[in-house]
């Protein structure tokens, strides 16, 4: 069975709100029931078919086709399946994620993982600011640039970069360290199509925190 | 019995040993060590979850709450105080024991958690970087305590030929021999003359008292030594028995080893039962 795909077909004039667009709550719909989809609760909310071109059938692994910085939630509150955003995605990616995996293959916006309860996203391009804001668990990749305030707030979890940031004063530079741990975390990368793949070391620079939440978690850049 | 493996990786193999052999110290028999363990086999970076070298180490106990406690207690004095150890459950099973579940509080709060493809992984911060530890692993019925007397003329060709057959045994998965080397000395018999004691030396094997007990040893037989093998299943031991005693065989008449035999204790100690013959087959 081909992946549930999403093509945008317009750039959106608006932010669009793709909360609705998860295997959670896909599961059991009929490609027709989901292109009548209402992207949201209001009254008149726009529906599925108006921005996207939608075929295919697997719920459980979704792509995200033409996609920009218009689409926020994407894969808010997910806890199964995989989500592919071929192209840029807008806020709150992966917001309240209880588990699954998202990988966006361009830029991210603001508010990644906030609030993310567990499962995997992986960005090749950039995040922007406060990434992985008030995470509780699971973990965050960057491949490309981190913005401002990354790990504002984090309880615990892993937002793992490739290139340095300047952290938040409540969030300590621990030094630099070899962890086992990663070799387990880039093996789980293995079966994505990222440029994770590709990295091979396990030293990182580890930076420890939310400490204004006295939080415990951990920010990895990798040296 | 219950039976576990856990998986030791570190920096080198040199250093994988010395967690292995710490935690399987004092583990020889489960009458005084409460368990049976010993190092299963040698495993290549290639083989370990975390890309570096290791080895794999069987555990077994009379009963699930003794393998429970022993685990966890050698784990915390073993593995934990080992540099760059790390220990990752290696074997499949619907009841899962603790692994690092609760060493997890050595970390004093500063520990965490990771979930990678379902597995949950402790990161216990410690004096050398990090201890990495599967939370569980899984737990087996298992089998323990099938064996094989080999006697022959002198100790050094009884020894020599023993050597050989653990070397054979060695290479098979699902096994090991507990004893020092893979081999004991002191079989025992049930029973004794004094009432405390319920295993005593096995006097009709002791070539010493060939004049004073029911011996079941000839007048060319001056020394007895035995294998004793813990596996995960009935096939794993008579498997192992075979290949051990074939090995002994091959080194024929020269080597003076003059029976194989194995300790029975009258078909009552346990529902296993290994038929020399029929393994043999």
């Amino acid at each position: 069975m081909t992946a549930l795909t999403f093509t945008l077909k317009k750039n959106p004039q608006f932010k669009v709100n793709c909360s609705r667009l998860t295997p959670n709550d896909l599961t059991d719909l009929s490609l027709a029931q989901i292109r009548n989809l209402s992207l949201t609760n209001a009254k008149n909310s726009p529906k599925v078919v108006d921005y996207f071109e939608v075929y295919g059938g697997d719920t459980k692994n979704i792509i995200f086709k033409n996609s920009n910085t218009q689409l926020n939630f994407i894969g808010h509150r997910m806890s199964s399946g995989s989500i592919t955003i071929e192209g840029d995605c807008g806020d709150f990616l992966g917001a309240n994620m209880h588990g699954g995996n998202i990988i966006c293959e361009g830029n991210a916006g603001d508010r990644v993982g906030d609030q993310l309860r567990r499962g995997l996203i992986l960005i090749d391009g950039n995040a922007g600011d406060y990434c992985g804001s008030r995470m509780l668990a699971g973990t965050i990749g960057v491949h490309g640039n981190a913005g401002k305030y990354a790990g504002f707030a984090m309880k615990r979890g892993t937002i793992l970069l490739k290139n340095k940031i300047t952290p938040l004063a409540t969030i300590q530079d621990c030094g630099a360290h070899m962890l086992p741990i990663l070799t387990l975390l880039f093996n789980s990368f293995k079966p994505f199509s990222t440029k994770f793949k590709m990295i091979k070391a396990n030293r990182v620079q580890r930076f420890a925190g939310d400490l204004a939440v006295n939080g415990n978690g951990e920010i990895l850049v990798i040296l | 019995m219950r039976g576990t493996r856990v998986l030791i990786t570190a920096i080198n193999l040199k250093w994988a040993h010395h967690a292995a052999n710490a935690m399987t110290g004092f583990a020889t028999s489960v009458i005084g060590c409460g368990v049976e363990a010993g190092i299963e086999r040698e495993l290549n970076a290639d083989e370990t979850p975390d890309g570096r070298p290791g080895v794999s180490v069987l555990m077994f106990a009379m009963g699930s709450k003794v393998l429970m406690q022993q685990l966890e207690t050698r784990m915390g004095q073993c593995i934990l105080t080992c540099p760059t150890a790390a220990a990752f459950a290696d074997i499949e099973s619907d009841e899962q024991i603790n692994l690092g579940k609760n060493l997890r509080y050595f970390g004093d709060g500063f520990q965490t958690s990771k979930l990678i493809n379902g597995v949950r992984y402790w990161r216990i911060p410690v004096m050398d970087g990090e201890f990495l530890c599967e939370e569980t692993t899984g737990m087996v019925r298992a089998i323990g305590g099938g064996n094989f007397l080999v006697l022959g003329a002198s100790q050094e060709q009884v020894l020599a030929a023993c050597e050989t057959a653990i070397e054979a045994m060695h290479k098979l998965p699902n096994v090991i021999m507990p004893f020092p080397g893979g081999v004991v000395r002191s079989g025992s018999k049930v029973g004794s003359k004094y009432p405390k004691m319920f295993a005593s030396t096995n006097d009709a094997f002791c070539p010493t008292l060939k004049g004073l007990v029911n011996s079941e040893l000839s007048d060319d037989i001056e020394s007895v030594l035995e294998i004793v093998i813990d596996g995960l299943t009935f096939e794993d031991i008579a498997k192992a028995m075979k290949v051990g005693i074939e090995a002994i065989c091959v080194l024929g008449k020269t080597s003076g080893i003059k029976r194989i035999s194995a300790g029975n204790y009258g078909g009552k100690l346990g529902p296993h039962h290994f038929k020399l013959h029929e393994i043999l087959k």
